[in-house]
């Protein structure tokens, strides 16, 4: 992936200057960005139109998943083994509220890290990523700047770089 | 955070991890050594059996299961604090948040042993999971303890979790400012992270889902520990209002630990004051003063319900916890729980480090001596006179409850020096961003 890309890749002191660059190319449009920060921030997600994340849909999936096998799992076992207990019927739903509970959640938490896991794998296959040895070395993305890559043509390079210098970009590198 | 700025953040994170010097390795040599003793009194308990705790007929719960309560009520406010006071967005969490959440996984691995220790027969601890099995039986659903087995599982393996996800950011700064082999361990435990907006977008919203689902488990884990007492009809143990009195109890707790290792953290790396400062510290003893409350209310109300319930056993038995023969533990109990935050209403004193830390050390003790009287208490005083019973520590119990503390503060000593024991992306998160303008957007 990294040897197919082309594009500008761009650092910024400041998350103003960050998220003006970002407004500005999305207007001129320049879709696919791929922003980098040391930390989330709601501005550079205000600025990115508030991409929405596919999630909570995986979550609720492994909430009912969890449920059903706590169901499955006591039935069975129930009707499998007749222990009887002070006289309460042998597959009891009030009973089973604790256990329905904790699978119901413990399910729900490894569906939660799993498709985030692939999700995020699937959002960065699709969007390319330098692949320069200058970019390699730059290190200061979890530290104290921000960065952007925009993926572009040959011939869209000197707008996309007048637009990130526009902004006061601390350093552009073209990528071709 | 006047003097606080991202790259600050780094420097004091990665000034934590440089590699120990003599004190840590001083105070590493007295917790093996404590863990030692754990382990060579339980190795005595295997081949000699259970003779050496002072478990008897009729208190067949006795230190181990008070130590179990009390672990599980020690993990209750790491998750209470990342998870409920994320989804509030409370001001103090995020500078105390990571070290609690590592005091919740380690207290909980620690309280999981406890049960294993307690049945003996350590080899058959698999019994307790449903599995087919060569007898063709299954475990017992309508039984409270088997519910406790899922309720402590799960609550382990979502507070890991949660745990090592919050984590896997602060990897990756860590990786970034090393070299060598240092950066090749943390970039695999950074699982590859870079802090794109495609990572962060899914991230974000999986940890405040992570936040929302931990959130009723803290409920849920100390509650159904308590049902492992109020399902049955022991006197003392009977009764509705345990679920919400432990768990209260067990943020209390939690919280006292929070500063009881917290407030040394502070103390022996400088540049931390300036990110967990005393306002936080102080809320935490606001949360202590809040909880204490409720646990002496609980106290009160429990004997106002043996006397007005006009039961014979309960007025007994509650009549034998302040004047019968462990009357000492009830006592203690009191004064620690109930007397000693009491000076936390006076800020001077919420505000004054060593004060704070003796406070927590003394709900501490006063909480393990909580459990210890509903535990021990109730099954020496129950129906019938004839079957009363006493009980009296033993070494074996008494080395391997020792070796639980070393056992508990080996791992977090060891998390101090190899994992971020401050949440970097949510310090800066917190933070003014650096902008060119005046104004923040």
């Amino acid at each position: 992936m990294s040897k197919q890309f082309s594009g500008v890749w761009a650092t910024y002191e400041f998350l103003d200057d960050f998220c003006g660059a970002i407004r500005e190319l999305r207007d001129s449009g320049f879709q696919r960005l791929t922003t980098l920060a040391p930390c989330p921030r709601h501005e550079i997600d205000h600025a990115l139109g508030n991409p929405q994340s596919r999630v909570p849909f995986f979550t609720l999936a492994g909430m009912f998943c969890g449920f059903s096998l706590a169901f499955t799992l006591m039935t069975f076992m129930s009707l499998d083994w007749i222990l009887p207990v002070s006289g309460k019927p042998i597959v009891s739903f009030p009973i089973m509220g604790p256990v329905l509970f904790e699978l119901s959640v413990l399910c729900a938490v490894w569906f939660t890290l799993i498709s985030m896991i692939g999700l995020i794998l699937n959002d960065l296959r699709k969007h390319g990523m330098p692949g320069s040895k200058q970019w390699k070395s730059y290190r200061r993305f979890t530290r104290d700047r921000f960065g952007l890559i925009v993926p572009c043509t040959q011939h869209d390079l000197d707008k996309v770089e007048g637009i990130l210098n526009k902004f006061s970009a601390e350093e552009v590198n073209r990528e071709a | 955070m006047s003097n606080v700025t991202y790259a600050s953040i780094n420097d004091d994170i990665l000034h934590s991890m440089r590699p120990p010097g003599k004190t840590w390795f001083a105070s590493m040599a007295i917790i093996l050594t404590m863990l030692g003793m754990g382990i060579f009194a339980f190795g005595y308990q295997i081949r000699h059996g259970m003779e050496g705790s002072g478990i008897n007929n009729p208190i067949g719960w006795g230190v181990y299961i008070t130590n179990f309560v009390f672990w599980v009520g020690i993990g209750h406010a790491g998750t209470l604090i990342s998870a409920v006071l994320f989804l509030v967005r409370a001001p103090f969490r995020t500078s105390i948040y990571r070290a609690s959440e590592a005091m919740t996984v380690f207290a909980v691995m620690t309280a999981a042993l406890f049960p294993l220790i307690h049945i003996g027969r350590v080899w058959n601890f698999y019994w307790l999971i449903p599995y087919p099995n060569q007898r063709l039986l299954w475990v017992n659903f309508k039984s409270p303890l088997l519910w406790d087995v899922f309720a402590v599982n799960t609550y382990m393996s979502v507070s890991i979790l949660f745990f090592l996800v919050g984590l896997v950011p602060d990897f990756a700064v860590v990786r970034d400012e090393s070299k060598g082999l240092k950066r090749l361990f943390y970039g695999i435990a950074a699982l590859g992270f870079r802090g794109t907006n495609h990572e962060w977008k899914h991230y974000m919203r999986a940890y405040l889902l992570f936040a929302a689902i931990a959130t009723p488990l803290v409920f849920s884990v100390h509650s159904i520990v308590s049902w492992d007492f109020a399902m049955s009809s022991i006197p003392g143990w009977h009764t509705t209002i345990f679920p919400p009195y432990f768990v209260a109890g067990a943020i209390f707790s939690g919280c006292a630990m929070v500063l009881t290792l917290l407030l040394p953290l502070r103390a022996i790396f400088p540049g931390f004051k300036d990110i967990i400062k005393m306002k936080d510290m102080e809320a935490m003893a606001k949360m202590i003063m809040f909880t204490g409350v409720i646990v002496t209310y609980a106290y009160s109300i429990e004997f106002f319900i043996a006397y007005y319930s006009g039961a014979k056993y309960e007025k007994a038995l509650f009549w034998f916890r302040p004047f019968g023969e462990l009357k000492f533990f009830f006592f203690l109990m009191v004064f620690c729980n109930c007397v000693s935050p009491l000076p936390l209403w006076i800020k001077k004193i919420r505000t004054n480090v060593p004060a704070l830390f003796l406070i927590s050390i003394l709900v501490n003790i006063g909480m393990w001596m909580e459990r210890f009287n509903i535990v021990v208490t109730s099954l020496a005083h129950d129906f019938d006179p004839y079957a009363w019973g006493s009980y009296t520590f033993e070494w074996v119990e008494i080395w391997i409850t020792i070796g639980s503390f070393g056992w508990f503060s080996m791992w977090f000593f060891i998390f101090v020096k190899i994992m971020p024991s401050l949440a970097v992306a949510e310090l800066k998160e917190a933070l003014v961003p650096p902008m060119r303008s005046a104004h923040h957007e």
